[in-house]
């Protein structure tokens, strides 16, 4: 019985450590899928300076294989299709998905373009949205923290 | 302390301090760039993301190889720093000297770079082949500036004797004479080709080749990867710091009767080292290219390397 | 970045060639092209370009909408320069409509122009610093750039797409405090500017950017590159003094066109950040003879559309990387019969070829961000056809058209 609950209690502190882990190292991979670089630079801007991603231990990262965070932009285009879901498929388990900006989550005002295949969501499962044409950095860096928070807790 | 327990208890030792080492610079380099900057801890949260992160074998790499690489590159490195670091904590001679203690650091990258060339990968391709002309670059200066430790005054290769050489003398080496304070300068100015940081990181820079080798590693042999990347950089500072600046000989008999109190002096030494060479360079230089990299290398670091077995070999 | 199943395919060893995909996902081109660069050892010998990853069928999508939603539709081609494209839209339709906005309005979109001109050419030297491994010069451009996004946001509400156009004049205004304001942040700017000139202007930067990328004069004349690109080789063209528009006649008097012959990458950003220089003045100059009178028609702007008759329009303003042009039909309803947009990167990304053969891998996204791609805007209706040598703009049937048939194949 004492083991028993011994061994639960480690377990649970594992879990815990691994969480913190998680939660305090998001490594964030970055995909344009046909944005119109308005979002782009405001991530960018969100690990200047002013606003400081790397103080919650974000990297911005440029191969998939290290990324736990995807952040993806604009609308998805038919040439980036392939493409986002190939990097979807390299980020290695567990992974979060950000969609940035009015484009990303819902495709407007792209929306009815021939060429556009919708947004993000209609692709892969988006986690946590962030609204705004661009939404500001302060807006993306609370929807990092709020996706890694939510998903690996 | 027993020599055994020392070179035991040395392992975690190691693993814990040059982390927090990496973790010092990345809180200076932000700070330096105008940012808050992660906290210290912040590789430790990496480490324990990274291990838990599924694995993914690209389907081009040979296995075996893209497996097993970064365990060797980790376990290099970190053989290599106990064995610098239980010499300082027991002050007993033990097993290694400096030739082996860099060949350990040289073969920690070399088994990244094998590693990642098995990944198939054409950035890992080209960052292989930058890693082999920088470690040509920088290698032969350092190997030829420990070899002429054993020309030199102390006459010896062996870690413990060199740093009894010190104490007897009550004098660090690198102000003992003209040939170790060459060499001295030799090391200093290899350890940011070596830790690969700008403006040397030539071989990974990211935003030319994504990290070169490191590219298609991620999740647990990407935390190998990053292990054996601070704890060789932590090797190099702390071997500048023992054999040539090695300040607790300025108390004479003292530093091996008080070895916490010298231990805690060669870290610290060891971390101004590492601010010196690894944090400002990173911080106010451009990336170079690689033909003037390899240039300057042979020009500066080279001349004061052979320089130094000269003037070693002579007796100054 | 691509993944190991696209490297396969695309990675072929000719030789002692190795073809090399640059993008289109990688970490130093912030957008996707894809650049095939084949190497030899560690010198590039042919480089090939795929551009179309952000096509996103604007131009289509326009002529559906009417005026105003164009408008807005059009600011989102870039985030960088929304503010040119809104101008030269609106040049356009007001001069189909015959109608005049009034001094002070032009003078504000002056303002604005010229402070997006300062915020795109800050955000392009961050861009070059990250380029060549130079972090810390990154973090401190985009802190100054930021003070110009402050100054944006009191002025319009907005960081990025500023919705400054509307048609016959702007659509905010400046208070007396916020005149005073500006001028307060101008000069920080400057100091901040010329401090970042200084640290260009320092050895390790020279060392890498010096004799990269030439592009020479007959080269830059004859591949037609327009804006920096071009004045960085020496070719002294610059609407805004060769076709004033705005208010840009006015400001003859308050700034030079900043010409330099290096032909190289540092030319090229030198002539960037002496442009800042420029563009303070012109401000300056704004600020001090800002007249007074109305920003925009009394009439209602839906009303004002609809008043738009039939007819077509060219338009050109200098954007901060170069030439745009605008090519407006109207179809006297209120919407649009056709619109064509030229913006400065197609013109410069021919310019590439003779850029990068025969540099290093390294020196790749240098090269590249040295004419500031702005490939959002790029990316609508080219095809660019490496092999002849040539650049064709297709239709939007026949482009239709491919995308699908490649679309097909994948
Ligand atoms: S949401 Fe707005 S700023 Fe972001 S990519 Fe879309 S149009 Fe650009």
């Amino acid at each position: 019985m004492v083991i028993c609950m011994f061994r639960l209690s480690c377990k649970s502190m594992m879990f815990r450590v691994i969480s913190k882990g998680r939660v305090k190292s998001p490594w964030i991979f970055h995909l344009n899928t046909g944005s119109c670089n308005g979002c782009d630079i405001e991530i960018v801007a969100a690990f200047a300076p002013r606003y400081d991603l790397e103080r919650f231990g974000c990297l911005l990262v440029g191969s998939p294989r290290h990324a736990d965070v995807l952040l993806v932009t604009g609308p998805v285009t038919r040439q980036m299709l392939p493409r986002l879901i190939r990097v979807y498929e390299q980020i290695p388990e567990p992974k979060v998905v950000v969609a940035v900006g009015t484009c990303a989550s819902s495709g407007s005002p792209f929306l009815g373009s021939e060429m556009v295949e919708g947004p993000v969501d209609r692709i892969i499962p988006v986690d946590v949205y962030v609204i705004g044409c661009p939404p500001r950095p302060e807006a993306i860096v609370k929807g990092v923290v709020t996706a890694v928070k939510s998903k690996f807790r | 302390m027993d020599a055994a327990v020392a070179f035991i208890t040395s392992f975690p030792l190691v693993l814990v301090v040059s982390l927090l080492f990496e973790g010092i610079d990345r809180k200076i380099h932000a700070r330096m760039q105008k940012r808050i900057g992660p906290p210290i801890i912040q590789p430790f949260y990496d480490l324990i993301k990274l291990f838990n992160k599924e694995r993914i074998i690209p389907v081009t790499a040979s296995t075996r190889v893209f497996e097993i690489m970064p365990m060797i590159a980790a376990a290099a490195s970190i053989l290599g720093a106990s064995i610098l670091l239980s010499n300082t904590l027991s002050g007993l001679g033990m097993i290694g000297d400096l030739i082996l203690v860099m060949y350990l650091l040289a073969m920690s990258s070399i088994a990244l770079m094998v590693g990642g060339l098995a990944s198939g990968n054409p950035y890992a391709a080209i960052g292989f082949s930058r890693k082999m002309s920088m470690m040509i670059a920088y290698e032969i200066p350092m190997f030829i500036a420990i070899i002429s430790v054993a020309f030199g005054p102390p006459a010896v290769l062996t870690i413990d004797r060199v740093i009894k050489f010190q104490i007897s003398t009550r004098l660090p080496l690198a102000v003992s004479s003209l040939s170790m304070a060459s060499a001295a300068a030799t090391l200093l100015l290899c350890i940011p080709a070596a830790a690969s940081v700008v403006p040397f990181d030539i071989p990974e820079a990211k935003t030319e080749i994504i990290y070169g080798f490191l590219i298609e590693y991620g999740g647990p042999y990407l935390a190998l990867a990053k292990i054996a990347k601070a704890v060789s950089n932590f090797t190099l500072t702390l071997l500048v710091s023992v054999v040539f600046l090695y300040i607790p000989s300025l108390l004479g008999e003292e530093a091996l009767i008080n070895l916490g109190i010298s231990l805690s002096i060669c870290l610290a030494v060891s971390l101004l080292i590492m601010f010196a060479t690894i944090t400002v360079p990173r911080t106010i230089f451009a990336r170079l290219k690689i033909g003037q990299a390899f240039k300057f290398y042979w020009m500066l670091p080279l001349a004061l390397s052979i320089l130094s077995i000269i003037l070693s070999v002579i007796g100054l | 970045m691509t993944a190991e199943r696209d490297v396969e395919r695309e990675v072929e060893v000719e030789y002692t060639r190795l073809r090399i995909p640059f993008g289109p996902i990688h970490p130093a081109l912030k957008e996707p092209v894809l650049l095939r660069v084949s190497v030899r050892g560690e010198e590039v010998v042919d480089v090939d370009m795929a551009l179309g990853h952000v096509h996103r069928g604007i131009e289509l999508l326009a002529e559906g909408r009417n005026l105003i939603q164009t408008l807005y539709l059009i600011e989102r081609i870039c985030g960088i320069c929304s503010h040119s494209h809104t101008t030269c839209f609106i040049q356009a339709l007001e001069e189909i409509g015959g109608i005049t906005p009034s001094k002070r309005a032009l003078y504000l979109r002056t303002l604005i122009f010229e402070m997006e001109r300062i915020h795109s050419h800050l955000l392009l030297l961050g861009v070059i610093a990250y380029e060549i491994g130079f972090d810390t010069l990154f973090m401190f451009t985009w802190h100054v750039r930021e003070k110009i996004l402050d100054l944006f946001e009191k002025i319009t509400g907005n960081r990025i797409h500023h919705a400054m156009n509307t048609i016959g004049g702007v659509r905010w205004d400046l208070t007396p405090r916020m005149v005073e304001e500006i001028d307060a942040y101008m000069r920080e700017v400057e100091k901040s500017v010329k401090y970042i000139h200084n640290v260009f202007m320092d050895g390790t930067v020279e060392k890498r950017v010096c004799g990269l990328g030439v592009l020479s004069y007959d080269d830059a004349v004859k591949l037609c590159v327009v804006g920096p690109t071009a004045r960085g080789s020496g070719v002294d063209i610059d609407v805004r003094r060769d076709h004033p528009y705005a208010a840009y006649d006015e400001l003859k008097r308050d700034f030079s066109v900043v010409v330099e012959r290096g032909c190289d990458v540092y030319a090229r950003t030198e002539v960037r950040i002496l442009e800042i220089f420029e563009s303070i003045n012109i401000i300056r100059a704004i600020l001090d003879r800002l007249p007074d009178g109305p920003i925009r028609p009394k009439e209602n702007v839906f009303r004002l559309m609809r008043g738009i008759p039939e007819g077509e329009a060219i338009s050109l303003v200098e954007a901060p990387r170069g030439e745009l042009l605008y090519f407006v039909k109207t179809d006297g309803s209120g919407g649009l019969k056709r619109l064509k947009v030229r913006t400065p990167t197609f013109s410069n990304l021919i310019g590439l070829k003779p850029m990068l053969i025969g540099c290093e891998i390294a020196d790749v996204p240098v090269i590249v961000a040295s004419i500031d791609p702005c490939l959002s805007c790029t990316n609508r209706l080219i095809v660019i056809d490496q092999e002849r040598g040539e650049s064709n703009v297709i239709d939007v049937d026949s482009l239709r058209h491919r995308v699908r048939r490649r679309w097909m194949r994948q």
